[in-house]
């Protein structure tokens, strides 16, 4: 994991509408998105974007459905112009492409996975997952061998010479991961990609992006609905309220410390026990490692594997361990605690 | 006397109206049968419409309805000149293809023919089913002498269908692709598939002569392009917003685009858009033998017109069966690619 910012967004906004730029001048005055909507009759799709993306990690946008998500990840491609703002990528502003340049960042750089899959019904899944070479003009010989090692590599041996519609939703959704990976570009960008998938289908399938990103290190921007999904894919979690981002960074971190009554009601019904891992919650080891330890435990363990560990005694503590070094001190009081949120929706009853 | 004298009276027009008398303009209906006394009666009941007729008889300066249908043609015969110098050399290449065609189906002996129909309706739906049932039609028309009829039949389709598609297939892609253009074209595409096919025959015959392929080839062209047109703009558009999107962010440009996934995916609609031309110039290559268009509807033409039962009937059977095997091959067509892309 390194530190280089791949992707970076700086003040953007997007407003729907026949005169945006004038409705913008709105929006810098402060008028709300449903005035805006009601006395100027625009729509405000994102408000003040700032977002960096680092190279290597996956960013989740995470939001309801009219957050914005969507329309923020069409900006990166620019399938979506910006009202105003700028979007950098490897530090060069995108915004001011011209079409080749454009045509050329779609094709090298940015690959994109789609919620509805969005294959080509005539073309075999082969020839689906060789587009992306196919039109920077690859020999047809060499983006089907391409191709062919991706189908493979997720899970797709022997499945070549078939059509989307004689796969099921999961498996055409590893065509459409194997077509942006076969472009070999860094950055990845998948719009509720698993959205439309079973839940079980959805684990198997985040399973395989998580395998994958260990080995390929691609910056990856995710879009999601659900904080689950989120909370398990996201090196940085981006949480969009209304086109405004309500709060980011790392997701223990946002977990248990939710800056806003909308984060907390929306982290409320989460198993913690599955998501928070020993890290967040251990107290960092000062001095000698303490004699009455009942044992090591990563440092990447959830709560779960723990409670399973210790018996559902509170009494143990164990010795957090990171690449084999001791890092921390468990106490298996501190982890119950973190299991109750602070703040739970009063009688089940949501307040946004 | 007649009923709207007093209006004009009133109206101070009478010197204008009487300058416009003249002794030797044509007679009308009604001066004759006034000449020959009889006389209407008249009540209140019996205000006529003031139509252009009705006007005349009460002030000779207004024209009569006889003169709008006179200035309609005098108008198409003025600029019938100049349209006959643009469209006499641009529609000749319609006569050499057609009478191409015709001569060549002619010189061709039915035992070369049965296996190359044989060949392209194989090749067309891949079902030897449809092969032999299509050889049977033919071997019946055959059977009972309307063979040449029935190729003549055909060869004018084959030759007005494909130029068709050839201009239609055009057309329909420029039209999805432009909101303005499609604004202009339905208008008229509407106009061509409502107006009688017989209408299309009246300009025609004025503008090209009659012994020339191209007459009946232009009449059928324009009844049976309408199809092509609307459902390849239909089909291009109704392609899967999520697909163009997904092939905008591969970064296609316009014409990898067009032939890699518009057209590709429109092709069901424009297979089912080469249907109906198929079928559209069928129905007017029978009506266009009133125009000199050969084949089985010469045959039906002439039941008409000798009130021969029988040759009438037997020709529009054969016509049946010709629609038949013009239908099922296509669809044969069309099934394959809507196969080859179920979603």
């Amino acid at each position: 994991m390194t530190d280089d910012i791949k992707v970076s967004i700086r003040n953007l906004y997007k407003i729907f509408g026949p005169d945006p730029a004038a409705a913008l001048q709105h929006v810098y005055d402060g008028t709300t998105k449903a005035d805006l909507l009601s006395e100027h009759g625009h729509v405000l799709g994102l408000r003040d974007i700032n977002v960096n993306m680092r190279a290597g990690n996956i960013t989740v946008v995470m939001g309801l459905s009219g957050s914005g998500k969507s329309t923020l990840i069409r900006h990166l491609n620019r399938l979506i112009e910006p009202t105003a703002g700028q979007i950098d990528v490897d530090g060069e502003d995108v915004l001011a492409y011209d079409e080749d340049k454009l045509r050329d960042l779609r094709r090298q750089v940015m690959s994109m996975v789609f919620q509805k899959f969005a294959l080509l019904p005539h073309k075999s899944v082969l020839e689906n997952a060789g587009t992306t070479l196919k039109v920077r003009g690859v020999a047809k010989r060499e983006y089907l061998a391409e191709a062919d090692k991706w189908i493979n590599r997720v899970g797709l041996e022997g499945f070549g010479d078939h059509y989307p519609h004689q796969l099921s939703g999961g498996m055409q959704q590893r065509v459409g991961i194997a077509r942006a990976l076969t472009s070999n570009s860094p950055i990845m960008l998948m719009d509720e990609a698993f959205s439309a998938l079973d839940p079980l289908i959805r684990t198997d399938m985040q399973d395989l992006l998580l395998e994958l990103q260990q080995e390929l290190h691609k910056t990856i921007v995710f879009i999601s609905h659900d904080l689950d999904e989120a909370l398990k894919l996201a090196d940085h979690l981006v949480i969009l309220k209304d086109g405004y981002v309500v709060q980011q960074g790392e997701p223990q971190h946002i977990l248990l410390h939710p800056s806003d009554p909308y984060i907390e009601d929306f982290v409320s019904d989460i198993n913690r026990a599955r998501v928070l891992r020993v890290r967040s919650i251990m107290t960092p080891l000062v001095g000698e490692i303490p004699s009455n330890a009942h044992g090591e435990v990563d440092y990447d363990d959830t709560l779960e594997s723990m409670i399973a560990r210790s018996g559902g005694d509170t009494s143990h503590s164990y010795v957090v361990m990171k690449d084999k070094q001791p890092v921390g001190i468990l106490d298996m009081t501190s982890l119950v605690r973190a299991l109750v949120p602070r703040a739970a929706p009063e009688d089940g009853v949501r307040n946004y | 006397m007649a009923f709207y004298d007093s209006l004009f009276n009133s109206l101070g027009l009478r010197d204008w109206c009487d300058a416009g008398k003249t002794a030797d303009g044509p007679v009308s209906m009604a001066d004759l049968l006034a000449k020959a006394g009889v006389v209407k009666e008249e009540s209140s009941f019996d205000i006529p419409f003031p139509s252009l007729d009705e006007l005349h008889n009460a002030c000779a300066s207004v024209g009569q309805s006889r003169d709008v249908t006179k200035g309609v043609e005098d108008g198409f015969l003025a600029i019938k000149g100049v349209l006959r110098f643009v469209l006499d050399p641009l529609t000749q290449p319609l006569s050499w293809l057609l009478e191409f065609a015709l001569s060549t189906i002619e010189a061709t002996p039915w035992w070369i023919m049965f296996p190359i129909l044989a060949l392209v309706v194989y090749l067309a739906s891949k079902s030897w089913k449809l092969v032999v049932f299509v050889i049977a039609c033919l071997s019946f028309l055959a059977f009972v002498d309307h063979y040449d009829h029935a190729m003549q039949t055909l060869a004018v389709i084959y030759v007005c269908a494909f130029l068709c598609v050839l201009l239609g297939v055009p057309i329909g892609i420029a039209m999805s692709r432009s909101d303005r253009l499609q604004r202009i074209v339905i208008p008229i595409l509407d106009m061509l598939q409502t107006l009688p096919p017989f209408v299309y025959l009246i300009p025609l015959i004025f503008l090209f002569s009659i012994t020339e392929p191209k007459l009946y080839g232009v009449a059928i062209i324009l009844y049976a392009i309408v199809p092509v047109i609307r459902l390849t703009d239909l089909g291009i558009r109704l392609v899967d917003k999520d697909v163009i999107e997904a092939a905008n962010s591969f970064g296609m440009t316009d014409k990898q685009k067009l032939f890699g996934v518009q057209i590709p995916l429109a092709l069901p609609n424009i297979m089912a858009g080469i249907n109906q031309t198929i079928m559209m110039s069928l129905a007017m290559v029978v009506i266009a033998s009133l125009v000199s268009a050969p084949g089985l509807g010469v045959l039906v033409l002439r039941g008409i017109r000798n009130l021969e039962l029988g040759v009438g009937l037997v020709s529009g059977f054969g016509i049946v069966l010709l629609a038949i095997i013009l239908d099922r091959v296509t669809k044969a067509a069309l099934n394959r690619v809507n196969a080859a892309q179920k979603h």
